[in-house]
């Protein structure tokens, strides 16, 4: 049997724990079009900062690999994929056939999509590659604009502001993380970012970047010329669909998972950031390009490649980071803008404190912490058990809602992993 | 139910606890609530920290006994730590009673023009007790000698102390011959702390019995003491109209708050209040005058002698100042949180501490000496004042306030149950002989949030007197029953009994009686002594049909009173254990063999109802031994 | 593997294991200097209050299928496959508290430790320099066990047993 995975970051080397997981012989083989084995995309930002080095930023062992008998090949991209002959297509020409594919492509920064973007000092914030580039210019220019008040946006600006570079974030919504959390939280995380020599300006686009070959200007929608020589753009991923595009293989944002991950075509499943899930607390598909979201389900499409065992409960936005010791969580619906959802909120932003829960019928669909962090998981697992917390409904946004008080709401007989108990009972916990 | 109304069933402490959750304050409520899970060898009282050698703890799930290191067993530790605990309340009571000698002596010396002696009759009459000559003399004379000789028996190093002898006589004899009769009221509280030292009283019972004999230098030594003097010194109570709750204080008046319980500091504040140079001056501030109101036990004393209004209780102290309308806290002894100086923090209001006993860092202090009381209270007026002009925020009071009537005593039960006639309990007796009264109870002591603020207090009352079962209330205790409208006379149609509605018709009174601070828990005793007197119902305070109860309790106070109650022959029930769980002997000699030596016991129910029956069955238990007619009504 | 187990009914709620874990976790492993320390050190096993007012101690399940090793981005947290101990790297871990958010027993913390200037996610880590934790050494009543699930579930039926016969013996 031999198992092909197109991808080698966090879908992929869980793909392949997964399948040597049920079967430790056939043959894997793995393609990426990176330079350097898997490595931790999302510490890009401790990279950049300068408190991590490369070697640091490793997933896995350096030998895990030939541990796993694995089969690596690197810098290379896939052109095609020919379902009716099952092979893969390489850029460099090569073909590779297989008996199950693992289409883990990923995602890749979506443009500004804006005259003049394609000159020298405007990167993504993904790649290892975008991150040795940035850190060249970054330490020669001492300044950087970021357009983009997403996470990934304030990620760079927090890691470019901790390596000691200037850094001005541009933000076309009114509020930074728009997409993230409401506007009350944001409005506490942004105070403090500021506070910490974020500079934030929002209601700006850029219309055009500026320069001969490399960039000298910006030009916002306001008219303004903004001088910039280097500049990332933070606003959002698209997915890695295009190897598939000929192909019969169901695509909408991303490539479609049924329960297994398996595409609409037998023998082909997908996972990571380029697959397009159920989610958990909608009642829809999405493409929830995270970093845990990508292990589960990479791990999850592994081993259904090799025998069908396991269902996918579905993906959920969940978010956490860390900017400048204030730490915030935020987790499935909490941008409330339907009739039916009830919102229970604790505030106080003199101490950067903030807590959030959303209900549905008395079921949490979502929730937002800022600060005082500890509980969180707690309130993730009651989302992921779609859990009815009438019972505990006064005391949702103490700080000592924790795991005791709502443990007769998350275990149960069937359900989602395997764990024991204090009390030493074998227990499914959500 | 919501987190508001799990913390308390008054409508005016919920909106302000309310607020507080909004603005992010943390109350005495939340601190409870991170606290948890409290300490199990601290709840079952077997922990001892009373020598280097440990700290110890007993391990109550070992198969073997185990011990402390000098050897004390769980009895032993239980019983030393519960010893001290009534040390511990009966030296606050007893300082206060000791405060107010001292006080009364600088009246009778003419050193400060604050005090005056208000009740000649009641002075006279403890004279003659203390042997003071009272015939030719004026009033600071016989007041003099008499303070000098009850500073003594602070003191008193030979005999006894003199006002246990006012129990019935069968009573004294109970104690004389169990050899508790207390010697000197500050020596049993030192015999207590060295009693409980290492290596000194290992028998736990050899122990609660100088328990009890510390209790009762409190109960009938330094608390009646304080009863005593305090009626002299400021009047004695008659009834009298008040208001209760947080919708006392005022938006247009300067709000001073005085929280704690010495009269000596609050009785002076209410004439200066009433001053025309600090009316004026409110004036000038803009405010309409001046609103003074009280927290807990001062406040009962200024509410029983000149109605003045009483803003909350113990827990409701941090939510005074939520309002946002306190212009300023005055406090001195007993009661106070610690807390307060923070919440003040969020807020305009000044709290300012008075007593050497009672400092906090950074908490303004305004040192209150009795010889200038009058000049200082005026001073801390013009602070409160001073401070009207600096509300900030929103002031948010509560629109809840009840009135009710207080002003109870041993004394004047004579009189308005006696009518124009004569003074007398007759009516109070017969009623219980005859069956239209099944019998009296005393529901008194804290608040604590471990229990929903208020509601053991309201529903154990309203049981009570649902059952022909009068109520007499002190403390915080009235202050609850009060905000729930229990001290009005109407009261009696919706919630008692037939016989007692009766009564209180014929008589005018509320079914239950507001009869003053904690101190005055000792007017409950020489009431009981003065039905004994009467006749009719036994001859000593163990055969009365009678109870009593504290079923929110909080303090090493309560534990004096409770420990008091019960050496004086009353059944007394507590909402929550005294912490001696983790012995089952001293468990079961406090809970059952101590009532055939004492005549009294204590029970633990914290279900108000059941343990209302619980009172409600013993009082039946001594109806039949008194062979008293069948209830009239039940 | 090894775990630590609790007879709940014994929990008294004192703390001691939180104690003796914080003190295990510290630079001088000596209670009265531990204190002092900066930063101080961090307890891993916490005493949670159940419901109606039941003890609660808890720590790290080391679960079968943990949703911490899913979620961490640095992939410093494992599950040993030999010992079965879910284990986090201190030194990879960065502090972005995805294993936080994910924890259904919301049993790791963020915590200042020596030689970080960032805080880090900790976690029991079933005390690897001893042969017994220090929690279920330092409880008082016995109420914290480690080892096997099997043996644990024997511990508390003789227990039950010795009981329930000395229960029939006093009648």
């Amino acid at each position: 049997m031999h198992y092909l995975i197109i991808g080698n970051c966090a879908a992929g080397i869980n793909a392949i724990e997964g399948i040597r997981k049920l079967d430790g012989s056939g043959e894997i083989t793995v393609v990426s079009d990176e330079d350097f084995p898997a490595y931790c995309r999302c510490l890009i930002t401790d990279y950049v900062a300068g408190t991590r080095k490369k070697e640091d930023l490793l997933y896995r062992e350096k030998d895990f690999y030939e541990k796993n008998k694995v089969n690596l090949i690197l810098g290379e991209r896939v052109n095609k994929v020919d379902i009716s002959r099952k092979e893969i297509i390489l850029q460099s020409g090569k073909k590779l056939s297989y008996d199950r594919l693992l289409v883990a492509t990923g995602a890749s920064p979506k443009p500004l999509g804006i005259k003049g973007e394609e000159k020298y000092g405007v990167f993504g914030f993904r790649t290892l590659r975008d991150a040795d580039e940035i850190i060249k210019l970054a330490d020669e220019t001492r300044k950087a604009v970021i357009f983009g008040g997403g996470l990934i946006g304030l990620k760079a600006a927090y890691g470019l502001k901790k390596r000691g570079v200037d850094v001005q974030v541009m933000v076309k919504s009114p509020r930074i993380l728009s997409q993230v959390v409401d506007t009350q939280a944001a409005e506490i995380i942004g105070k403090w970012l500021q506070e910490n020599g974020i500079s934030i300006r929002t209601g700006v686009a850029p219309e055009e970047i500026l320069g001969d070959k490399e960039v000298e200007e910006v030009r916002l929608d306001n008219g303004e010329k903004i001088p910039a020589r280097l500049v990332i753009v933070g606003k959002g991923v698209r997915c890695n669909t295009s190897l598939v595009e000929d192909s019969p293989i169901k695509v909408h944002w991303g490539i479609l998972a049924d329960d297994f991950l398996q595409t609409n075509i037998e023998g082909v499943f997908v996972a990571g950031d380029v697959a397009e899930t159920k989610d958990l607390v909608f009642d829809r598909n999405e493409v929830n390009a995270l970093w845990t979201a990508a292990c589960e389900q990479g791990r999850i499409a592994g081993m259904n490649m090799v025998e069908k065992v396991k269902k996918y409960p579905g993906s959920i936005g969940a978010n956490s980071a860390d900017f400048f010791g204030l730490a915030f969580i935020s987790v499935g619906y909490v941008r409330v803008r339907e009739e039916g959802y009830e919102e229970l909120i604790r505030s106080n932003p003199q101490e950067y404190r903030y807590k959030k829960v959303v209900l549905k019928n008395n079921i949490m669909v979502g929730f937002t912490v800022i600060n005082n962090i500890e509980n969180a998981g707690v309130y993730t697992a009651l989302i992921r058990k779609k859990a009815d917390i009438s019972s505990v409904k006064d005391i949702l946004l103490e700080d000592y809602l924790d795991y005791p008080k709502v443990k007769d709401l998350l275990e149960e007989k069937e359900g989602l992993r395997e764990s024991v108990s204090m009390e030493g009972e074998i227990i499914k916990i959500a | 139910m919501n987190k508001k109304e799990k913390r308390s069933i008054d409508k005016a402490s919920q909106f302000m606890l309310e607020r507080a959750e909004k603005e992010c304050i943390l109350t005495a409520w939340d601190r409870y609530e991170a606290m948890q899970p409290q300490c199990g060898f601290g709840r079952l009282g077997i922990c001892c920290r009373i020598c280097n050698m440990g700290p110890c703890r007993i391990d109550p799930f070992s198969e073997e006994e185990q011990t402390g290191i000098c050897g004390a067993t769980a009895d032993t530790i239980v019983a030393r730590n519960l010893g001290r605990m009534v040390a511990g309340g009966a030296a606050a009571h007893s300082d206060h009673g000791r405060d107010i000698t001292h006080a009364l002596l600088l009246a009778a010396e003419g050193k400060t023009d604050a005090y005056t002696i208000k009740d000649e009759v009641k002075l006279k009459k403890l004279a003659k007790e203390y042997g003071v000559k009272v015939e030719g003399r004026g009033k600071e004379e016989i007041a003099k000698e008499l303070a000098e000789k009850i500073m003594e028996e602070f003191g008193r190093q030979h005999g006894y102390i003199k006002m246990p002898f006012r129990a019935p006589k069968k009573r004294v004899k109970v104690w004389e011959e169990l050899g508790i009769m207390p010697r000197g009221i500050d020596r049993e509280i030192v015999e207590m702390m060295h009693r409980t030292h290492i290596g000194v009283d290992t028998d736990y019972k050899n122990i609660l019995m100088h328990g009890f004999r510390t209790a009762l230098s409190d109960g009938w030594g330094g608390s009646m003491v304080a009863t005593d003097l305090s009626d002299i010194l400021f009047r004695s109570p008659t009834p009298i109209l008040g208001r209760v709750n947080l919708g006392t204080l005022s938006r247009d008046e300067v709000n001073v708050v005085v929280h704690g319980h010495e009269p000596t500091l609050s009785d002076v504040v209410v004439y200066a209040a009433r001053d025309p140079e600090i009316v004026k001056l409110a004036k000038e501030k803009g405010a309409k005058g001046i609103n003074l109101v009280g927290i807990c036990c001062t406040a009962n004393e200024i509410l029983m002698r000149h109605g003045i209004p009483v803003a909350g209780n113990f827990l409701q102290q941090e939510l005074a100042i939520l309002t946002g309308a306190v212009d300023l806290m005055m406090v001195d002894v007993q009661c106070i949180m610690p807390a307060l100086s923070t919440v003040a923090s969020s807020f305009h209001t000044k709290l300012v501490t008075t007593s050497p006993k009672n400092k906090a860092p950074g908490v303004t202090h305004v040192e209150f000496r009795e010889e200038e009381a009058y000049d200082i209270a005026k001073k801390i007026l013009k602070m409160a004042i001073e401070n009207f002009p600096n509300r900030n925020g929103d002031i948010l009071i509560p629109e809840h306030n009840q009135d009710l009537v207080a002003g109870f005593t041993a004394e004047n039960i004579y009189n308005f149950l006696g009518g124009t006639y004569r003074a007398t309990y007759r009516p109070l007796n017969d009623a219980i002989i005859q069956g239209r009264l099944r019998g009296l109870a005393g529901v008194v002591g804290c608040n604590n949030p471990k229990i929903t603020h208020n509601y053991a207090h309201v529903e154990m009352a309203k049981e009570l007197i649902k059952n022909d079962v009068l109520v007499v209330v002190t403390g915080c205790s009235a202050i609850a029953d009060a905000e729930a409208e229990l001290l009005r006379p109407e009261v009696a149609f919706k919630y008692a009994g037939k016989g007692l509605q009766e009564i209180c018709e014929a008589v005018g009174i509320p079914p239950v009686l507001h009869v003053g601070s904690c101190v005055d828990n000792s007017r409950i005793l020489i009431a009981l002594t003065n039905v004994i007197l009467e006749g009719g119902l036994g001859e000593d305070i163990s055969d009365l049909p009678v109870a009593g109860a504290a079923p929110e309790w909080m303090s090493e106070k309560a534990v004096s009173i409770a420990f008091y109650f019960v050496a004086s022959g009353v059944f007394t029930v507590l909402g929550m254990p005294f912490p001696i769980l983790g012995s089952k002997n001293v468990t079961n000699f406090l809970c059952s063999e101590v009532e055939n030596i004492l005549g009294g016991k204590f029970a633990f129910e914290s279900d108000p109802i059941k343990a209302a029956h619980l009172m409600i069955e013993h009082i039946d238990k001594k109806r039949k031994a008194l062979k008293l007619r069948p209830l009239m009504y039940q | 593997m090894k775990r630590v187990f609790v007879e709940l009914d014994k929990c008294l709620g004192c703390h001691s294991c939180m104690i003796a874990c914080a003190v295990e976790h510290s630079s001088t492993k000596d209670l009265f200097t531990a204190v002092y320390e900066k930063p101080l050190p961090r307890a891993r096993i916490e005493v949670k209050a159940g419901k109606e007012g039941s003890n609660f101690p808890l720590q790290c399940r080391h679960c079968e299928e943990p949703y911490c090793v899913d979620a961490c981005i640095a992939g410093a947290i494992r599950k040993d496959v030999k010992t079965g101990l879910v284990l986090a790297d201190e030194e990879k871990c960065v502090g972005c508290w995805m294993c936080v958010m994910v924890c259904p027993f919301g049993v790791i913390r963020p915590s200042l430790l020596v030689g970080k200037q960032e805080k880090t996610a900790v976690r029991c880590d079933l005390c690897q320099d001893r042969e017994i934790p220090a929690c279920v050494e330092a409880c008082p009543t016995g109420a914290l066990f480690f080892g096997e699930i099997e043996d644990f579930k024997k511990a508390v039926s003789s227990r039950a047993r010795r009981e329930g016969n000395a229960l029939s013996n006093n009648r």
